[in-house]
């Protein structure tokens, strides 16, 4: 909406915008709006973990025992120290990405390359990690559709795993399109829009983390 | 929108680059960008969708003329009242009151082009035909039995069926989603300048809380039936409770949306009424800011009641006195607003137009059924009434007599905006009658029925109506009245198909109303503003100028713009 811009000025919160303000007034307007949109794409998305953490914390409660027994077998714990190692990859990634976006801001782009790359293997090194980690769980007994701790379990890292995985593509999909010169040095929202989208992917992670091995 | 790094704009100014108006059938009818018209494909695709559960209420209405009725068997009854709710919640009311007349109004009342991001406002469109597909494909897989809430276990005999139904209201779910959020950073960033909070169209404020809902809260229906998909396709154990797992847990992840479902249903009806009563009593609405705000404590506080469906579900006592409190408390804002809405009437001069006869008749029926809410949100009275037709008469009330109601007064409204013709009064006050009387005398006399006993979804009724011989006289008489809403509706789509042709020409104002959409022509050109508005105050009072600047209708002060109109241009992935 140009014209609203130009007779109304931009709020004075908004003080990154304000930034692009000067640069070029519909691109401030209009990475708002997108901005918005991303934030609450990812805020229902967290009302989706939301669901399934409240069905996962239901199930646990009301259960007799936890880990609960199938037949006269009694669930193993989950191995904290492995996923403990695991999430350190994965918010590794995060550090990465942080940084990837930073040198972009200051123009270095060959060190955002080395860190975007750097976070495009820790993502695939988690997902790894993961697949590891859900052989290890099946052999202990935990199968998805064979118990309410496997279907929450697999249900939710399963879910995760694959916003990772979407996650992976997607910043591969940016560092292409950066390579196309679709990016500038002050016009970069996908960028941001992607930085976000990887921490809150590392986010619900501390949850589900906390959630499965530490509680 | 990426200005001037990959696309260059036609314009020399960033600000006034042109978008040509779209070409060719398909860009221009079917996969459009306008949100006038995908508000348009919103509502013939919700009336195709009414038609269908219509005509299934009609059935189910005729098993239900003798105690053991033999219209169908009981398997088919079981299916019918299954998509006949299934589809009036989810591709029926949804849609129109949120797609086509969210769609429609919204943008115009802030003065905006379109929607922040309209091509998901086309995705989420598309999406809904294919959902609507996915529910009737059910009957080819055995059907759906389990009700509109497919609670499991009894959802998870179907197979098949039961899958699609998931799958189906889980697209509808994400449909909604995107509209939701469309609407929220819409009405969050696109106003027009100097339209702020409290002078916002109380439409707009009503569209807000119920986008807010509908982001968030459809997200957990979704979960939800994601879940219930995967306990049917993979077996996996949430819900059943040999393994683990549990019912319950359903009904809390599906009420969860389910409750702030009935008040995304009622929200822009609320938001109707509050247009339609002023414009025709000639007087500002009563209680600006108290409408608005409990607009917003509605979407609030109906997060927070969701398991007063559930009280002979087993849940714990305490929460049931909590929920029947928070239920309780929801009453007040609505209170309020019906409350606002009278004294808005009180001392007007009242024009009885079509849109104002189902304003008022809203009035009534969702007083009414707001009335029996409070009945059922007590604990002790619920465990009487719950799963009689006392619910089914509750729930019609405020749906069909709410919501609806409220979206068939908006059609006289606004469909002279939208065609540029007037609806026929005659014909509109017939629709109206018959709509009305029908829909009392169809659905009152359920109340008494169901405290008597009368189980919903029952088949047969035969045990019943041995203790209580008069039901069959109250069903035959329910029955009967039906069909004035059948001819009514038929009716209402007679007139909207005539004015087209022969309804007289509307101009850009024909009800002397206030806010922005009334300010450019009927129809409204596909860039709808010329200039963007600059607005100085709410458009409700009566007595003083229109509070804006830069109208279309001030056109001398604005050189006719022709390639200069501005559109916001749809916004693409990536930069």
């Amino acid at each position: 909406m140009a014209t609203a811009v130009a007779t109304a000025p931009l709020a004075g919160h908004e003080a990154v915008a304000a930034r692009y303000l000067e640069v070029d007034p519909v691109y401030a307007e209009t990475r708002s709006i997108r901005l918005l949109g991303f934030v609450f794409f990812l805020l229902s998305d967290c009302v989706l973990f939301g669901a399934f953490i409240f069905a996962y914390v239901y199930l646990r409660i009301s259960a007799p025992t936890w880990p609960p027994f199938v037949g006269n077998h009694r669930l193993p714990w989950f191995d904290t120290a492995f996923a403990a190692l695991n999430s350190i990859v994965l918010f590794g990634s995060g550090v990465t990405m942080h940084f990837a976006l930073e040198n972009w801001k200051h123009l270095n782009r060959q060190k955002f390359y080395r860190w975007l790359i750097a976070t495009i293997i820790l993502g695939l090194g988690f997902l790894l990690g993961q697949a590891h980690e859900w052989t290890g769980v099946l052999r202990g007994g935990v199968t998805w559709p064979g118990s309410t701790m496997g279907a929450s379990f697999f249900t939710l890292t399963g879910m995760h795993g694959f916003h990772v995985f979407v996650g992976v593509c997607y910043l591969t999909v940016l560092g292409l399109q950066a390579r196309r010169g679709i990016y500038t040095g002050s016009k970069y929202f996908g960028l941001t829009a992607g930085t976000l989208y990887w921490h809150f992917v590392d986010v619900i992670w501390v949850v589900l983390f906390t959630l499965f091995y530490v509680w | 929108m990426e200005a001037g790094t990959t696309a260059p704009h036609v314009g020399h100014d960033p600000h006034d680059h042109i978008h040509p108006p779209p070409e060719g059938f398909i860009r221009k009818y079917v996969f459009s960008l306008d949100h006038k018209v995908i508000a348009f494909q919103y509502f013939i695709t919700g009336l195709l969708f009414m038609l269908i559960a219509g005509s299934f209420a009609e059935l189910i209405r005729l098993q239900l003329w003798e105690p053991n009725g033999a219209i169908m068997s009981h398997n088919a009854y079981d299916t019918m009242f299954t998509i006949h709710g299934t589809a009036m919640v989810w591709l029926v009311v949804i849609p129109l009151v949120t797609g086509a007349l969210g769609n429609f109004v919204m943008p115009l009342q802030i003065g905006a082009r379109d929607v922040a991001f309209p091509w998901l406002n086309m995705l989420s469109f598309w999406i809904l035909p294919v959902a609507g597909l996915t529910l009737f494909s059910t009957f080819l897989a055995g059907g759906a039995h389990a009700g509109w809430t497919e609670y499991p276990p009894i959802s998870l005999a179907d197979g098949t069926a039961g899958a699609l139904w998931c799958a189906a209201i889980f697209l509808v779910g994400i449909s909604s989603t995107i509209t939701g959020l469309n609407f929220m950073v819409t009405i969050i960033k696109m106003r027009a300048p100097g339209m702020t909070w409290t002078r916002m169209p109380l439409f707009i404020w009503a569209s807000f809380a119920t986008a807010f809902m509908n982001m968030f809260a459809t997200v957990a229906l979704s979960s939800a039936l994601f879940a219930l998909f995967l306990e049917h396709v993979f077996n996996v154990p949430f819900f059943d409770a040999n393994r683990g797992g549990s019912a319950v847990l359903y009904e809390h992840m599906f009420w969860f949306y389910s409750h702030p479902a009935v008040y995304i249903f009622i929200l822009p009806a609320f938001g109707v009424i509050s247009e339609i009563l002023p414009v025709f009593a000639r007087k500002p609405i009563f209680g600006y800011k108290m409408i608005a705000f409990s607009s917003l404590a509605i979407a609030i506080l109906s997060f927070a009641v969701w398991a007063h469906h559930m009280f002979p579900s087993g849940i714990s006592p305490w929460l049931q006195l909590t929920f029947m409190i928070i239920t309780y408390a929801i009453g007040v804002p609505t209170g309020i607003k019906v409350f606002s809405w009278i004294a808005t009437l009180w001392a007007g001069r009242i024009h009885f137009t079509t849109a104002m006869l189902y304003a008022m008749g809203f009035l009534i029926t969702f007083t009414f059924g707001g009335i029996t809410g409070i009945f059922l949100a007590s604990v002790p009275a619920d465990f009487h009434e719950h799963g009689t037709y006392f619910v089914v008469a509750h729930f019609h009330y405020v749906v069909a007599g709410g919501a609806l109601m409220g979206f068939l007064a908006a059609i006289p409204y606004w469909y002279p905006k939208a065609t540029g013709r007037l609806m026929s009064e005659r014909m509109g006050r017939w629709s109206f009658w018959l709509f009305f009387i029908g829909f009392n005398a169809t659905f009152f006399p359920m109340h008494w029925l169901g405290l008597e006993g009368m189980p919903r979804r029952y088949a047969s009724y035969v045990a019943f109506a041995t203790g209580n011989p008069d039901a069959v006289f109250w069903n035959q008489f329910e029955t009967v009245f039906s069909f004035l809403m059948v001819v009514s509706i038929g009716l209402l789509a007679w007139n909207m198909i005539w004015s087209i042709r022969h309804g007289k020409p509307a101009g850009i104002n024909p009800w002397g109303a206030r806010t922005l959409e009334w300010t450019i022509s009927s129809p409204p050109p596909y860039y709808n503003f010329r200039k963007i508005p600059i607005v100085y105050d709410r458009p409700y009072d009566f007595d003083k100028p229109l509070p804006y600047r830069n109208l279309d209708n001030d056109i001398d002060a604005y050189p006719e713009p022709s390639p200069v109109l501005l559109r916001q241009e749809p916004v693409r992935a990536g930069a």
